[in-house]
């Protein structure tokens, strides 16, 4: 009975939301409009034993939400609701479970002043100092609410400013918060200012960054500080096809939970400087953090980004293939230095390497290491540096433990109109323990190759075979991935898969996790029905992690925007 | 507490679908964003204009194998495009600040000819309603949303083709 009722419950919900999407369609209220989009992603479970997917409370769960846009003029207005009261069970885990208004918000703005009041976004520079962002697929919204103004005082002069309590999934309690965020960035582009600097090839800005947090702060023992600073400068310069962007940030005693509060200074710094030219484009990135993890709440213990005020970007390259979502890097705020380099060329078209369409060719590299830490001397006899200054780390030090390192090659090529053909291979180095906290747990080397064949049969019907082999001799051990895509543009997509975790040093879990789907997309409609197992693991998008885990089921999911 | 918030939506939806007026077929206007260029200077999403030609906006990443795909495969069309409706392709990457860089020397490495632009925030694509990218939309010669499309399947770019033909400026 529980199921039903469950089951009618978000059925019921989904279908207001939906309806409500469509007659807000093109909405005309006085000389504005209205638009926004839907989301409504559900799955029944069921409990498997073999790939580890328990029995769950609910076994009918979804995650819906509704935006909502009017814009009229330089003003607009918006409200999102979101219902996630019986979440998928991933975003359980993380706590994305309730349901309410979760952004409102009304915006002004002319060609020198842009203000919002309620929900906003912002992001100062590279997000070093501040990135209130949102990822809807990690379960992440790091929106805050208050107020931001950017001006425009003159051209190539940003100002921005913000005041905002932070969201902290679906707790509303905002009266209650002991916290909150005020940052204020600036920005001259010397490019835009002067036009006679753009028309012979020359782009140069420069920025700086202040943001503040303050927490309310009672600790008995501790002396903590209820304000804590962090500042960035940044500069970028271009010349044709050359281009260099740095960003140096630093943060001021910040003890915190995942820093085990000690008092140590803050540093990051990211550099990249590439070339391009048509056909060509060659990049390289070297990335140092050290303790800059900032988030509105010291005490705060996630998994996630929750509460994250700033964002540092990872530098190494993500990939899409589905056996490498396990070993994707995830950014390590807290410490981590490293290089990347790419290369990206395209062997010309119409010649006797080339081809008829040219040949698309990427090697990339990186590696990303822990920082050398020397630990000053211990607070207590457990060995805790609790309200010390911690450690000190030499700034191009690499730490003795390799994080990850990276070594890949992809090669794309069109043959006729009818075939198209990638083909990648990546050595990876991954160290599980000090990544995902598997204590004790030897670092991972796998060779990973994979290639995707498209036929174009005729203009609508195509078929796309994907093949892939992981092989590894930790964790897991060896996979093979094949998945069958048949798709007539521009409605339909059919497809079947197979992930065989063949090499799993446990005969009893050398399972297959098949997938079927189907999904009907008009215009801005998308309709999937899937049906499989998942196994459980990382799944990583832009650097940020979330630990997924194993599930068997039907899925259904809807999108539309309108 | 949650029965009147579905009570409010309720009216809220009821009240507004009464009074829509369809009347008069009106197209949304492009909404005006600050983005940048792939130089890094500011560029107000409503400055995407083609003399009274139409455009086309595709919201892409370099992690999105499905938009690169889809890009390609407008890429080898372009010049027979450009020259049947003298369309004008905006390119919008929404690669936040960990590939930002990296878009330049990838389209470059392409060899694309189209205007590429960068949201790293995702402020652009928030305010125009996307949920998943690859997302195609087509503009008329005055601006307005003509046409929208999201996801890619191979052959996809006929159909886009086939719609940009009913808004060639007369």
């Amino acid at each position: 009975m529980r199921y039903l009722e469950l089951f009618l419950q978000t059925f019921f919900i989904s279908i207001i939301l939906f309806c409500a999407s469509n007659s807000f369609s093109q909405t005309k209220i006085g000389s504005g409009q209205i638009s926004g989009n839907f989301m409504f992603d559900g799955m029944f479970y069921m409990p498997d034993s073999v790939i580890g997917a328990a029995e769950t409370d609910d076994k009918v769960r979804a995650n819906t939400y509704l935006n909502l846009l009017y814009t009229n003029g330089g003003f607009s207005a918006g409200l999102r609701y979101e219902f996630y009261l019986y979440p998928l069970v991933d975003f359980e885990k993380i706590g994305y479970k309730g349901q309410g208004i979760t952004n409102f918000f009304g915006e002004y703005k002319n060609d020198y002043i842009e203000v919002t009041a309620g929900t906003f976004y912002e992001q100062f520079g590279n997000g070093f100092a501040l990135r209130a962002y949102e990822e809807r697929t990690l379960g992440i919204d790091n929106s805050l609410l208050g107020v931001k103004i950017h001006a425009k005082p003159y051209n190539g002069i940003h100002l921005k400013g913000v005041w905002g309590i932070e969201r902290k999934n679906f707790d509303f309690d905002y009266l209650s918060r002991r916290d909150f965020v005020r940052g204020l960035d600036a920005e001259i582009n010397f490019g835009e200012m002067i036009s006679a600097m753009g028309e012979k090839g020359f782009t140069a800005a420069i920025g700086g960054s202040f943001v503040s947090k303050y927490e309310k702060a009672d600790d008995p023992v501790l002396k903590l500080p209820a304000n804590v600073a962090l500042w960035a400068a940044r500069l970028q310069f271009g010349f044709k096809g050359f281009r260099i962007e740095a960003e140096y940030a630093g943060k001021i005693n910040d003890p915190n939970y995942t820093n085990g509060y000690i008092y140590k200074n803050g540093v990051a710094f990211l550099a990249t400087a590439s070339y391009s030219m048509k056909g060509l484009g060659v990049s390289a990135s070297f990335v140092r953090t050290d303790n800059m993890d900032f988030r509105s709440q010291r005490d705060i213990i996630s998994s996630t980004n929750l509460l994250s005020i700033n964002n540092i970007p990872v530098i190494t390259k993500t990939y899409s293939y589905k056996l490498l979502g396990d070993y994707g890097y995830s950014t390590q705020p807290n410490g981590q230095i490293g290089v990347q380099a790419q290369v990206n060329y395209k062997i010309p078209k119409k010649t006797k390497i080339g081809g008829k369409y040219g040949t698309d060719i990427s090697i990339a590299y990186s590696r990303m290491h822990d920082i050398e830490r020397k630990w000053g001397e211990p607070s207590d006899s457990t060995g805790s540096y609790k309200g010390t200054d911690g450690y000190k780390s030499g700034f191009f030090k690499f730490g003795k433990n390799l994080l990850y390192q990276d070594i890949g090659i992809e090669i794309s090529r069109k043959f006729t109109q009818r075939w198209r053909l990638e083909l990648a291979y990546n050595y990876i180095t991954y160290n599980l323990e000090l990544l995902q906290g598997h204590t004790g747990e030897p670092v991972v080397h796998a060779h990973n190759v994979a290639a995707d064949l498209l036929c174009n049969i005729n203009t609508k019907h195509a078929l796309r075979l994907e093949l892939q082999h992981l092989y590894t001799k930790q964790d897991c051990g060896s996979s093979l991935y094949a998945m069958l895509e048949y798709s007539i543009a521009p409605h339909w997509f059919f497809s079947v898969g197979d992930e065989w975790n063949y090499g799993n040093p446990e005969k009893g879990h050398r399972t297959h996790f098949f997938n079927v789907a189907a999904s009907y997309v008009i215009k801005t409609t998308r309709i999937s029905l899937n049906y499989g197992k998942t196994k459980d693991g990382m799944l990583c998008i832009g650097g940020v992690c979330r630990e997924v885990p194993a599930a068997y089921g039907v899925g259904l999911s809807v999108t539309t925007s309108f | 507490m949650k029965k009147s918030v579905f009570l409010i939506l309720c009216c809220l939806i009821l009240s507004l679908s009464y009074s829509q007026d369809n009347k008069e077929k009106k197209y949304p206007v492009l909404p005006s964003v600050e983005i940048k260029t792939i130089d890094g200077k500011a560029f107000d999403t409503k400055e995407i204009k083609n003399d009274g030609n139409p455009m086309i906006i595709s919201l892409w990443a370099t992690t999105c194998r499905p938009c690169i795909q889809e890009l390609k495969a407008i890429s080898d069309v372009y010049d027979d495009w450009i020259e049947e409706t003298g369309v004008k392709l905006y390119a919008i990457s929404v690669d936040d600040s960990k590939t930002a860089s990296r878009v330049a020397p990838f389209v470059n490495g392409a060899a694309w000819d189209y205007v590429v632009l960068q949201d790293v925030n995702s402020d652009f694509k928030r305010a125009m309603n996307v949920v998943d990218i690859p997302f195609l939309c087509i503009l008329n010669g005055n601006g307005e949303i003509v046409w929208q499309h999201t996801s890619y399947a191979p052959g996809g770019e006929n159909e886009v083709y086939e719609e940009l033909l009913k808004w060639k400026k007369k």
